[in-house]
């Protein structure tokens, strides 16, 4: 009945992971963020087979963003450290969420969002919340980086959670296509 | 059932184990009955009380998790279900107050005015352990067995409609978030 032993990553082999994610996800060892509750898309599948092929990691799939800021609200106190994984495009199913939840009671946790809507788009239903996502973080007062380099990867992150559980306070890294690349369908 | 009543029954069953309760009503009357700190009151956020549970009870596998939920908040949040079955999760105990609608807001009909089932809902979600309670007897008998068990419950206790209080918590939030994690020893 209860099939826990399920592959939560689905298709994606921890082999094919890039760079990105083994310095995203080494940046989470380091600062004891165990649990990623995440929402797929395709950057992230290739980021959460990698985690899967590590017991350190516990990965919960939700079925709408918003779900994700409750259950690592929930986590957190509990007293254990989460990272929220979800597309850019359904931040916008998380605002209130954010809003009345975790930042009105200062719950800090990473947001990394895959940024779909911006470079190499082929879906015109992403496009508006893709220029949107930043203007609904900053509106909220949601401190943000984006990640574009390889070589940035690394000390954004380190620095990015560092200051996210020195503010108490939620912090969204996105991932921008020029890092984790974009479909080839026209 | 008069909601207080049933509120009452959960917390002197409760002994220390943490409850999640509600936006609204849930909330009030928690207070009312005992601000206790294992109490995380949700000030806002519908619907989220149960993913809270859920992420509280994946934290803590030591403790069992209560959720004191409403049945419109809980429809605005019924994917959670599904979630908390997807996760294994085995130490969640999840009450929802059904007065068959929107009651804070001038108890406009909702779900289960209409023939919604949400005991039903929870079976298919894949809540092995489900109960639609009506009295008091019913609600301690129910709530008793899930304390004791060590798998998930959910619980849609029916109370009648009214019965709003004027008791409030603290509107300090970060004070409700601190006392919660120091009473349940979380770093």
């Amino acid at each position: 009945m209860l099939e826990v032993g399920v592959a939560r990553a689905g298709r994606h082999k921890a082999e094919d992971a890039a760079d990105w994610a083994i310095k995203l996800l080494d940046a989470f060892r380091r600062e004891d963020v165990r649990n990623l509750v995440f929402l797929p898309d395709t950057v992230m599948g290739r980021l959460l087979a990698l985690a899967e092929a590590d017991p350190f990691f516990r990965l919960t799939a939700v079925h709408r963003e918003e779900e994700a800021v409750g259950i690592v609200t929930g986590l957190f106190l509990g007293g254990q450290r989460a990272a929220m994984l979800i597309q850019n495009t359904g931040l916008g199913n998380s605002l209130n969420a954010l809003a009345s939840l975790a930042l009105a009671y200062k719950i800090p946790f990473p947001l990394i969002a895959s940024l779909r809507g911006e470079l190499g788009e082929f879906n015109p239903a992403q496009l508006v919340m893709g220029r949107a996502v930043r203007g609904c973080l900053d509106a909220l007062g949601i401190q943000h980086f984006t990640l574009s380099r390889e070589d940035e990867v690394e000390v954004v992150l380190d620095g990015a959670l560092k200051t996210c559980f020195t503010a108490q306070e939620p912090l969204a890294i996105l991932l921008s296509a020029q890092l984790t690349g974009w479909k080839d369908e026209q | 059932m008069d909601r207080r009543e049933g509120t009452r029954i959960a917390v002197e069953l409760a002994g220390s184990s943490p409850i999640i309760s509600s936006v609204g009503n849930p909330t009030f009357d928690l207070v009312g009955v005992a601000d206790r700190p294992e109490n995380f009151y949700v000030w806002n956020s519908m619907g989220m009380a149960s993913s809270i549970g859920l992420g509280l009870a994946l934290a803590r596998p030591d403790r069992r998790v209560i959720v004191l939920d409403g049945d419109g908040a809980l429809l605005m949040n019924l994917g959670s279900l599904a979630t908390a079955t997807m996760a294994a999760i085995t130490n969640l105990v999840h009450v929802v107050w059904d007065n068959g609608g929107w009651e804070i807001t001038g108890a406009q009909p909702a779900g289960t005015t209409f023939g919604v089932d949400l005991a039903t809902i929870a079976r298919g979600a894949g809540f092995r352990h489900t109960a639609s309670v009506e009295t008091p007897e019913d609600f301690r008998h129910t709530f008793t067995a899930a304390m004791a068990d060590r798998e998930a419950w959910f619980i849609a206790a029916h109370i009648e409609p009214g019965g709003a209080t004027k008791n409030r918590p603290t509107k300090t939030l970060t004070a409700l978030r601190d006392r919660f994690m120091v009473a349940l020893n979380a770093p």
